[in-house]
């Protein structure tokens, strides 16, 4: 390529410039603690003359007489030393003032904290790997200002959905970009429920060990992201991993014990057995029908028939939840190595976490192994290695939402006059027959025994991945480099999902097996400067280009009805299909940012991005395939400038502009033209082809463009003993490209379009305290707030009103998410009850209630999040907890409207003995029903909540107690996480269910019940 | 100082420029190595054939839960089968105007955009895709109404992402010109040959289609513009009807995949492994039979488990109510649907020529271009019997001449709908169409706990309540027609067409 060839002419260039001098100096730098340090500039003041120290802190370099030596390094002070006619000097740098902190921004880049012209947020090691979550993702949750964490009711291992500042994409991914030690990692959800039903598959970011995450920051606007480009509108989640130590060799072992179990929300009506009309059966005919249904007799202890012909008394069979649930239980160990020597250091980590879950049969293992190796080649030729390997196997991931396959749906709906386990069966197979078939205890075929659906089903997924990277990196003089870097995410996705000959609705069973590879490799070459031109005045440029390369490609093969019945393999069924999906497509960027701090104090920055993307190139070539981005900022460190009143130790005010966009834009190959598919198969020898796209093609696409203006400031008090973080954002995203629901009578279930514009402006606060801080105890708080108001401005045509974007339906099919104009994001929409002038509910005919007006009642989004989190310390022991609220949303609950159909609802039992004006005590259900079936309005709650998130107690061993063992420190510890619901308006479910991590949230049905989960830590290091 | 500031610029700049350079290949990176940008009509063809014939998904809801409920053809005790109730189930109710616009109208839009824009393009296939566009759209009014049709399939051919709904006399009216021209475009050569799973390609037969088809939708209006009617009637009479032996159906295969199999023998097939034995044979339908000793009956009914006689499912029975029904109270007591003629593999019949002579039968009775109603009605007969010869179920020909001996034609409306209306077995739509228009048979609602028509039977589906959200001409044709929001109360809303 011509551009690498120009770059490697470039850096030859640099290669010959080179300094000289006529003195030698030569020492060794170290920290406070004695400990060498690597790296730090060493600089002749006044000239462009310097070196780094190497591998031991040592360092030689030949200056002028008379020269003056600057020593400099990150997150230390800045020292300066006459040299004289010393030959030798040995200097000791002190760690810098928490002031000057020094945080990793985009590409990987440290700076100082006081220097950035946006806002960015790290996150301490602790939080992540002592109070877990499998997916560190979920570990977000509460503890970031403007950060909204959803884990979905999928088990284990299931998704997250992290969105920062609110969705900038009505279909699109609005989740951020992760980067993992610089390698953009795929985070693409494998697998989702809808409103048919189906199951999560997983994503990318649940792969990583949080035992080896040193810190993770997060990069929360356009600004921070700048330079990632299109990648830079949704945020990014920048994970460091730790690296290997400087000397010796040191050994880690980590062990976890995690129990979880069931958080059971459900408050079902206990009165009344199953039955219809107010009856309970009395054949098995009957029984089969009603036995889903609470519509029968009080309960009075007599013997009723049920579906299999016993009979059984008609009294509370006690909690089905606790019978059938099991306690989920998670063992991780972790043991790592980490060493060097002077030229090379590494860090090696091994960790396996084994996870049953509540569900029974059903759970993950996870293996990850982690190699980090750094290298000085020379002292101005470093490389770093790195190597993660991550095997996850998830076991039978269960089916959420509609039905068929759906265990939950079954074990949670049960009237209280049926006990779960009479689903067993005696076949010695659960939920079996005799002979081998599904045991049905009612006559809808798609309503799966629970037994059958969790042991005879099978929903398996194997993830083989590996995410590495090679970087090599030239000091060419103190503070200019270059630096180039491959990096490749590679998995291999296996699943195979198993409809069991005997289930039910298919009784000769369906059998699908896919194998899917998915690679994404980026070839980045930098170019950085970074110094300090005088005292006053430093600069920082950078830049550089990347070359980002994905494909996917998926070979699978389905079919139903197995000849040789229960021999579940491929080769066995009577009806065989090939599945194959391919995508490839590429992105090229080249970037540059400056930076210029004056006095410490003022900084004012820049960046600059162009991406081409070959999704938006035409066949021929043609289209507008590339898109420009900006950044521009300004701080000022007021305490810096002007004398303040003495409480006020810090004062920095911060303002920032930037352009960016999302990711929708590349990843999508293929659609600017209409294409048709051919079907192999064909039909009676006759070849069939139609239409392949399901959106209508738009050969017109352009990149989507976010704008975001970003202010804020920082302020400490009291010896920083108080501090506030305050950002204001308003960004604005226009021509969002994303497939759009229209009309199916277009002939297509949605079109790729440029979309109108879409709003958010809100507010992040951190609030930082430590109330008291003494020698043996210390008393910290935090409070984050956020609040996000999303405005969807225009849609498909700027000149109408009004226009609404179908995103999703619940499969009551009478609630509806949507993207309305002029309303936040995600509207649940559907019917009222309609109603007479005095409010009053008007009834048919029959005396059931009307549908009304079709009505938006919300967004499912929470517009303001909370996070309340406090820590104690008394010498050795730590006690923290954290408190997540969210307000604002609505949720609309399909499980409330089954458990009115159902008559399971506690609001059921009104009218049952009397009626409910013209309908009659023993038609009491079709009242109900109609309400379930037709008022969205009944099942549409405020989603708002509080919940106790976690609770970390540790304890680390004082070091005397350990002074005649073989170990250098034990800390052990004990964590809770989300304990309690501390409040909720929505019954009988988690107010945070959602069954998939797509734009459409605010819509449940019966998923895996959320869970609490206690767990026991122990950390030993040799 | 100076010189590291000039390399950097240098670099920046070097990088720059580069940037012509920096999407070559992407053209063809963004071409899809596994589609093709046009397609040989041929294929297409049978697709639409196939797709108009339908997935398990709309057959099961439209067709089998509601239509073949309504008309009484089977009953059902299930819940779920609303149509035997008169219970609204919004998805049910929906479920082919769901399904048919994004399968079948876009796919037979953009073949007739492909062929209409070809230079010399083949005038017999444009003919015969216009016809089968029409069979797609009359099934979609006849259920719901006033529906998308001018502007329907045509997001990509002309941008339409929210088509207007068009009031159901519009899309009458330009079906039969569609029709009339479209017979009129067939040629003696071209056409999609043994593409065509209807007739091979036989432009002759695709021509009496058409003719039959016209007969059908004219004969629609009777009730409602009885001049248009007749005027039609009259044109598709003296232009040719189906012949024996060209009934209109597709042949499916067992597999292997839902594409290539019947869609009602999807739900009711048991030997594919899913079979939902919900349904039985109707009493209505049964007790007509047997009064008639109808040879047809052993073809579409096999004996209840229990009994050596036919016995019919009376409608609007649940698991609760059969205990007090005096013809029996266990399903095992009821005659089922032959598997033979609900295989995967069954033909699925749109149009016959029982239909068509039954149609003439009742233009002679009317004294619209056809005359001689008895023998029209007696071809009728007798093509109804023989058409279950397409499902492999040949009735003797003995026992034919037998049923015509005993039934002779007696003058009046109501044998000629009913005789549609046994003709029409399977073919729901049509059925639940021609009783509607009719009146025949004379059908006896039931009323059972919960219904939202009052004890009528419904008299046409609702559209998907979801469409109103989305599009904003959905308003204006629910206006129209006199229907608010409340979706369960359109049950009972006639059609244009359905008056008296």
């Amino acid at each position: 390529m011509s551009k690498n060839a120009l770059l490697t002419l470039c850096l030859t260039a640099f290669l010959g410039l080179s300094a000289w001098a006529q003195q030698t100096v030569s020492g060794v730098v170290t920290s406070s603690s004695g400990e060498p340090l690597i790296g730090v500039n060493i600089l002749e003041k006044g000239t462009t003359n310097g070196v780094l120290s190497d591998i031991d802190g040592s360092y030689t370099i030949e200056v002028a007489e008379g020269a003056t030596l600057t020593f400099s390094y990150t997150g230390y002070e800045t020292r300066e030393m006459e040299v004289g006619n010393q030959a030798t000097i040995d200097i000791t740098l002190e760690e810098g003032v928490a002031l000057d902190e020094v945080v990793v921004t985009a590409l990987g880049i440290e700076k100082s904290k006081k220097a950035l012209t946006y806002s960015v947020t790290e996150l301490e090691p602790e939080g992540f790997s002592e109070a877990r979550e499998v997916n560190v993702a979920n570990s977000l949750a509460g503890k970031v200002a403007g950060v909204n964490v959803a884990s979905t009711a999928t088990g284990a291992g299931g998704s997250s959905r992290v969105i920062i500042r609110g969705n900038n994409s009505l279909s699109g991914t609005n989740q951020p970009l992760y980067v993992v030690d610089g390698i953009p990692i795929d985070n693409t959800n494998l697998g989702s429920a809808g409103m048919w039903g189906g199951s999560d598959a997983g994503d990318g970011i649940s792969s990583i060990n949080p035992n080896d995450i040193e810190n993770i920051s997060v990069l929360k606007g356009a600004s921070a992201a700048a330079l990632y480009g299109y990648r830079s509108a949704n945020g990014v989640i920048l994970i460091t991993t730790k690296s290997g130590s400087k000397s010796g060799l040191n050994v880690e072992f980590n062990t976890q014990l995690r129990a979880e179990s069931l958080n059971n929300t459900y408050d079902f009506q206990r009165q009344y057995g199953h039955g219809l009309n107010g009856t309970a059966p009395t054949t098995v005919a009957e029984a089969l029908e009603q036995q889903l249904y609470a519509w029968g007799e009080p309960l009075n202890g007599a013997g009723v028939v049920q579906f299999d012909g016993e009979t059984r008394p008609y009294s509370d069979q006690g909690d089905n939840i606790d019978r059938f649930y099991e306690t989920g239980l998670t063992y991780i160990n972790t043991l790592t190595l980490s060493g060097g020597n002077e030229r090379l250091n590494f860090r090696f980590s091994g960790s396996n976490l084994d996870n049953s879950d509540i569900i029974p049969n059903s759970g993950l293992t996870r293996r990850n192994f982690t190699l980090r190796t750094n290298a000085r080649i020379s002292p101005k030729f470093t490389g770093t290695m790195s190597a993660m390997y991550v095997y996850e196997n998830a076991n039978n991931r269960p089916r959420l939402s509609d039905s068929p396959g759906n265990a939950n749906y079954t074990a949670w709906s049960l009237p209280a006059t049926v006990n779960v386990e009479d689903l067993r069966g005696n076949s010695g197979k659960l939920g079996a027959n005799e002979d081998g078939t599904e045991l049905q205890f009612n006559d809808n075929v798609f309503v799966t025994n629970p037994y059958w659906a969790a042991h005879q089903f099978d929903n398996d997924t194997n993830k083989d991945r590996i995410i590495g990277k090679v970087q090599l990196q030239y000091d060419f003089l103190p503070g200019l480099y270059a630096r180039t870097r491959i990096s490749l995410d590679r998995f291999t996705f296996r699943s195979r999902n198993l409809t069991p000959y005997g289930t039910a609705y298919s009784p000769f069973g369906q059998l699908s097996e896919s194998n899917r590879e998915v690679q994404e490799l980026n070839t980045e070459l930098l170019f950085g400067f970074d110094r300090d031109l005088t005292d006053d005045i430093n600069i920082s440029i950078l830049a550089g280009g990347n070359q980002q390369r994905n494909f996917s490609e998926t070979i699978g093969g389905s079919g139903n009805n197995f000849n040789v019945p229960f021999l579940h393999s491929i080769g066995n069924l009577a009806n065989q299909s090939v599945n194959y999906g391919f995508g490839e497509w590429q992105v090229n960027s080249l970037y540059g940012s400056a930076e210029i701090g004056f006095m410490r104090a003022i900084y004012l920055s820049g960046s600059y991005r162009n991406d081409w993307f070959s999704t938006l190139t035409s066949p021929d070539g043609s289209g507008e395939n590339n898109q420009g981005y900006y950044s521009a900022g300004a701080s000022v460190v007021l305490s810096e400038l002007v004398s303040l009143p003495s409480a006020i130790e810090f004062l920095k005010l911060r303002g920032s502009y930037a352009t960016g966009s999302g990711p929708g834009v590349a990843a999508n190959p293929y659609q600017l033209n209409l294409n048709y598919g051919i079907f192999g198969q064909g039909h009676l020898g006759n070849p069939l082809g139609g239409i392949a796209n399901n959106s209508i093609p738009n050969s017109n696409l352009q990149p989507l463009l976010t704008k975001e203006l970003e202010l804020g400031f920082d302020v400490r008090l009291l010896q920083g003993r108080l501090g506030l973080d305050f950002t204001y954002y308003d960004r604005t995203t226009e021509g969002d490209i994303i497939s759009a629901a229209v009309s199916p009578t277009s002939g297509f279930g949605s079109k790729i379009v440029n979309l109108g514009e879409m709003t958010n402006k809100g507010v992040e606060l951190l609030l930082t305290a430590t109330p008291i801080r003494k020698q043996d105890f210390s008393w910290d708080v935090t409070f984050n707030f956020a609040n996000n108001q999303n405005e969807v401005v225009s849609l498909l045509t700027p000149e109408a009103d009004g226009e609404a974007l179908r995103d999703g339906e619940s499969r009551t099919r009478n609630a509806y998410i949507e993207h309305v104009e002029g309303l936040p994001y995600s509207q649940i929409a559907g019917f009222t009850y309609a109603r007479d002038a005095n409010g009053e509910i008007m009834l048919d005919a029959n005396g059931l209630p009307m549908q009304g007006e079709y009505t938006r009642f919300g967004t499912g989004v929470a517009p303001t999040t909370m996070g309340f989190g406090s820590t104690f310390r008394y010498k050795n022991l730590s006690l923290n907890f954290l408190i997540d609220m969210r307000m604002g949303g609505v949720i609309y609950s399909a499980t409330n409207a089954f458990a009115y159909t159902r008559g399971l609802h506690q609001n059921t039992l009104v009218g049952r003995e009397n009626g409910i004006g013209d309908v009659e005590a023993g038609n009491i259900e079709d009242y109900y029903q109609r309400i379930a079936g037709n008022i969205t309005e009944e099942f549409v709650y405020d989603s708002d909540f509080g919940k106790l998130r976690q609770v970390v107690l540790n304890y680390t061993l004082p070091n005397r107690l350990m002074e005649n063992l073989p170990v250098s420190g034990v800390t052990v510890g004990i964590a809770a996480r989300n304990l309690a619901i501390l409040w909720s308006d929505v019954p009988n479910i988690d107010p945070e269910s959602t069954y998939n991590v797509g734009n459409g949230q605010g819509l449940e049905m019966f998923g895996v019940p959320s869970t609490r989960s206690i767990q026991f830590n122990l950390n030993v290091k040799f | 100082m100076y010189t590291y500031f000039r390399n950097i610029l240098f670099v920046v700049v070097a990088l720059m420029l580069t940037t012509t350079s920096c999407d070559e290949g992407f053209g063809e990176l963004n071409t899809d190595p596994n589609a093709a940008n046009e397609i040989n009509p041929n294929f297409q063809f049978t697709w639409i054939q196939l797709r108009t014939s339908g997935e398990r998904y709309e057959n099961w809801r439209a067709s089998l839960i509601y239509s073949s409920m309504m008309v009484q053809h089977m009953s059902a005790l299930c819940g779920y089968w609303a149509g035997d109730k008169y219970t609204y189930n919004a998805g049910y109710s929906s479920s082919l105007f769901d399904r048919q616009y994004t399968q079948a109208v876009v796919e037979i839009q953009d073949l007739i955009n492909t062929l209409e824009s070809t230079e010399d393009g083949d005038q017999t296939m444009l003919g015969m895709a216009r016809i089968w566009r029409v069979l797609i759209f009359h099934r979609l009014t006849d259920l719901y109404g006033d529906v998308p049709y001018s502007q329907a399939g045509k997001g990509f051919i002309e941008g339409v992402d929210f088509p207007e709904f068009d009031a159901q006399e519009d899309i009458y009216r330009d079906m039969l010109n569609e029709l009339e021209e479209a017979v009129a475009q067939i040629g003696d050569s071209g056409g999609f040959g043994s593409s065509d799973l209807l007739y091979g390609g036989d432009q002759g037969a695709w021509r009496r289609f058409g003719n039959s088809l016209m007969l059908r939708l004219g004969m629609r209006l009777s009730e409602v513009d009885a001049a248009t009617a007749q005027e039609y009637v009259n044109k598709a009479i003296q232009g040719g009807t189906l012949q024996a032996g060209e009934n209109a159906f597709i042949e499916h295969t067992v597999g292997p995949e839902g594409i290539n199999r019947n869609g009602i023998g999807e739900v009711l097939d048991k030997s594919q492994g899913f079979g939902d034995d919900c349904p039985r044979l109707s009493a209505t339908l049964v007790n007509w039979m047997q009064s008639t000793d109808d040879p047809r009956l052993d073809v579409i009914g096999t004996l209840p488990v229990n009994g050596s006689e036919h016995n019919g499912l009376p409608n609007g029975l649940d698991a609760e109510l059969i205990n007090d029904n005096p013809t029996g109270t266990s399903l095992d007591d009821f005659s089922s649907v032959n598997q033979a003629i609900v295989s995967v593999a069954s033909p699925m019949m749109f149009m016959t020529v029982a239909e068509t002579e039954l149609l003439k039968a009742e233009a002679a009775l009317r004294g619209w271009g056809a005359s001689d109603a008895a023998s029209h009605y007696e071809a009728g007969v007798r093509a109804a019997m023989n058409m279950w010869a397409d499902y492999g179920q040949p009735i003797a020909s003995e026992d034919i001449d037998a049923y015509i001996a005993n039934n002779p034609f007696d003058n009046t409306m109501e044998s000629i709908g009913e005789q549609y209306w046994a003709a029409t077995f399977l073919n729901e739509y049509e059925a639940f169409a021609n009783w509607r228009r009719t009146g025949y048979p004379e059908l006896t609602p039931v009323n059972y706990p919960g219904n939202v028509t009052g004890g009528t039977i419904p008299v046409r589906l609702a559209l998907p309540q979801g469409e109103l959200g989305t599009n904003p001409n959905m308003r204006a044709a629910l206006d129209r027609q006199g229907l608010g929001t409340d979706f369960a109360s359109h049950l009972t809303v006639p059609v244009w067409w359905d008056v008296n």
